[in-house]
C-alpha cells in the first residue's frame, strides 16, 4: 500500500472513529430510542409546491398536468452545475498552455471519455456519437453523486415537526429521468441506424426474404430483435431506476437503524454504483449505435443487450 | 406506472431538460475543449514530424561530419608522415654535416698539436746540443779533477735545467 493510500485510510478511519465517538455522545448509536426519524418510502417524486402537493395526496397520483417536483428540482441543479462547471473548465483549456483547476479536470474528464468512445466506435464515428455518450454518463453519474449530500434528505417542508416532503431527491430515483434518457438513446441508435445503413437497416427486423424461403425461426429471430429495440428502453429505464432508489433507500434504512459511522460504507459504494450506472448507460448507448451502423447482412443477425 | 411515478409532463419536461443540457455542453464544452484537443494533437504531431525531420538531418551531418574527419585525419596522417620522413632526413643530414666538421676539426687539431710538439722537441733537442756544447767547453778549458768535474757537470744541468723551466 502507497504511503498516500496509507494516509487516507488513516483519515477515513479516523472521520469514522469520531463519526462514532460523536454519536455515542449524542446517543444516535446505543440509545433506544430512534436518532434519525423512520424513513417513509414514496416512489414517485413529491410536488415542491405546497398546492400540487395537497391535489396528488388527495388523489393519490401526480397531478396531470405540469408540476415541479424535488426530482425535476434537483436535476435543473444539476444541470445547471454541470453546464457551470465545464463552461468554467473549458474556457481554461488553452492550446499552448497546460490547464490548472477545474479545467485540468474538465479536460481530463472529456479527454478520458473521447478515448473511451473511440476505442469501442472507432475514430470515424467518435465525432459523431461522442456527445452523447459524453452526456448521458455526465448527468447520470453527477446526478447519482449529488444525490449523496447531506442536504438532500435534510431538506425540506416540516409540518407537526417532520419533514413531510423533501425539497430535493436524487433525480435518477424518478422513473421519467431514467425513461427520458433511455428515449433519447432510443432515438439516437434508431437515426443513427437508418442514417448509416438507409432503408436496409429495417432488414434486421423483418426478414421477408426468410419467411419466403421457409426460414420461420430465422423471420421470428427479426421479430425479436425489433422487440428486442423496444425492450431496450425498458431494461434502461429500470436498471438506472432500481438502482438509484435501492440505493437511496438502504442510504436511509441504514442511517436509520445505524446512523454517524456505518453509512459510511454505503456512501462509498453509491459513489461507486453512480459511475458504474453510468457507464453502463452510456456504454451500451455507444455499444447499440456502433451495432446498429454496422451493415446488416441479413442471416443470423442479432442485437446484443 | 403511476405508482412507480410515472408522469408524462414530467419526462417531456427531462427530454427537454436532458437536450438543453446536451445542446449547450456541446456547444460550451465539448466543441471547444475538442478544437484545443485537435490543435494540441496537431501540433504534437507536427512537433514530432519536426523532431524526426531535425533527428534525420542531425544524422546526415553526423555521417558527412564523420567522413569529413576521416579524411581529415587520412590527410593529416599522410602529413604527419610526410613530415616525420622530413625530420629524419633533416636529422641524419645535421648529423652527417656536424660528424663532417668533428672529423675534420679534430684532425686539424690533432695535426697542430703533432706539429707542436715536433716543434718542442725539435727545440729541445737544438738546446740540449748547446748545452752539451756549453759544458763540452768548459771541460776543456779547465783541467779538472774529479770533484771539479761533478761541479760543472752540476752546473751545467741547473742550468739546462733552469732553462727548460722557463721555456716551459
Amino acid at each position: 500500500m502507497s504511503p498516500n493510500a496509507k494516509r487516507a485510510l488513516f483519515a477515513i478511519l479516523a472521520a469514522a472513529g469520531v463519526l462514532a465517538l460523536v454519536g455515542v455522545m449524542l446517543g444516535g448509536i446505543v440509545s433506544k430510542t430512534p436518532f434519525v426519524p423512520k424513513p417513509e418510502v414514496h416512489l414517485p417524486p413529491q410536488p415542491v409546491l405546497a398546492a400540487d402537493a395537497q391535489e396528488a395526496e388527495e388523489a393519490h397520483k401526480l397531478p396531470d398536468r405540469f408540476i415541479i417536483t424535488n426530482t425535476l428540482l434537483s436535476s435543473w441543479i444539476a444541470t445547471g452545475l454541470l453546464l457551470l462547471l465545464f463552461w468554467l473548465g473549458a474556457r481554461g483549456v488553452k492550446d499552448n498552455q497546460a490547464p490548472r483547476g477545474i479545467a485540468n479536470m474538465v479536460e481530463a474528464v472529456v479527454e478520458t471519455m473521447y478515448g473511451f468512445v473511440e476505442g469501442i466506435a472507432g475514430r470515424d464515428n467518435t465525432r459523431k456519437f461522442f456527445p452523447l455518450f459524453a452526456t448521458i454518463f455526465i448527468f447520470v453519474t453527477f446526478n447519482a453523486w449529488l444525490g449523496l449530500l447531506p442536504i438532500y434528505p435534510t431538506l425540506g417542508f416540516i409540518e407537526d415537526g417532520e419533514v413531510v416532503r423533501h425539497l430535493l431527491r436524487p433525480a435518477g430515483t424518478d422513473l421519467n429521468m431514467p425513461l427520458a434518457i433511455a428515449v433519447v438513446s432510443f432515438v439516437f441508435v434508431e437515426f443513427w441506424g437508418i442514417r448509416s445503413v438507409g432503408l436496409g437497416y429495417f432488414g434486421k427486423f423483418f426478414r421477408l426474404g426468410s419467411l419466403l424461403k421457409g426460414q420461420v425461426i430465422d423471420f421470428f429471430v427479426g421479430i425479436l430483435e425489433l422487440i428486442s429495440e423496444f425492450i431496450r428502453l425498458v431494461s434502461f429505464t429500470f436498471r438506472l431506476f432500481g438502482n438509484m432508489t435501492a440505493g437511496e433507500i438502504l442510504l436511509l434504512v441504514f442511517t436509520f437503524l445505524l446512523p454517524f459511522s456505518f453509512p459510511l460504507l454505503f456512501y462509498g459504494l453509491e459513489l461507486l454504483v453512480g459511475l458504474i450506472q453510468g457507464l453502463i448507460f452510456s456504454g451500451l448507448t455507444l455499444v447499440f449505435v456502433t451495432l446498429a451502423i454496422q451493415p446488416h447482412g441479413g442471416e443470423g443477425e442479432h442485437g446484443g443487450h | 406506472m403511476g405508482e412507480l411515478g410515472f408522469h408524462w409532463q414530467s419526462l417531456l419536461v427531462y427530454l427537454v431538460n436532458f437536450t438543453i443540457l446536451l445542446v449547450f455542453l456541446y456547444l460550451l464544452a465539448y466543441k471547444p475543449i475538442l478544437r484545443v484537443l485537435d490543435q494540441r494533437s496537431l501540433r504534437i504531431k507536427d512537433s514530432l514530424e519536426q523532431a524526426e525531420r531535425v533527428q534525420k538531418e542531425a544524422a546526415e551531418r553526423q555521417a558527412a561530419f564523420e567522413l569529413q574527419l576521416t579524411e581529415a585525419r587520412r590527410a593529416n596522417q599522410a602529413q604527419f608522415e610526410e613530415a616525420q620522413k622530413r625530420i629524419a632526413q633533416y636529422e641524419r643530414e645535421q648529423k652527417e654535416r656536424a660528424d663532417k666538421l668533428v672529423g675534420e676539426e679534430l684532425t686539424k687539431a690533432r695535426s697542430e698539436i703533432q706539429r707542436e710538439r715536433d716543434l718542442a722537441i725539435d727545440e729541445v733537442r737544438a738546446h740540449f746540443g748547446e748545452l752539451a756544447i756549453t759544458a763540452a767547453e768548459r771541460i776543456v778549458r779547465r783541467s779538472l779533477d774529479a770533484p771539479a768535474h761533478r761541479e760543472v757537470i752540476d752546473q751545467v744541468l741547473q742550468e739546462g735545467g733552469a732553462m727548460g723551466g722557463r721555456r716551459s
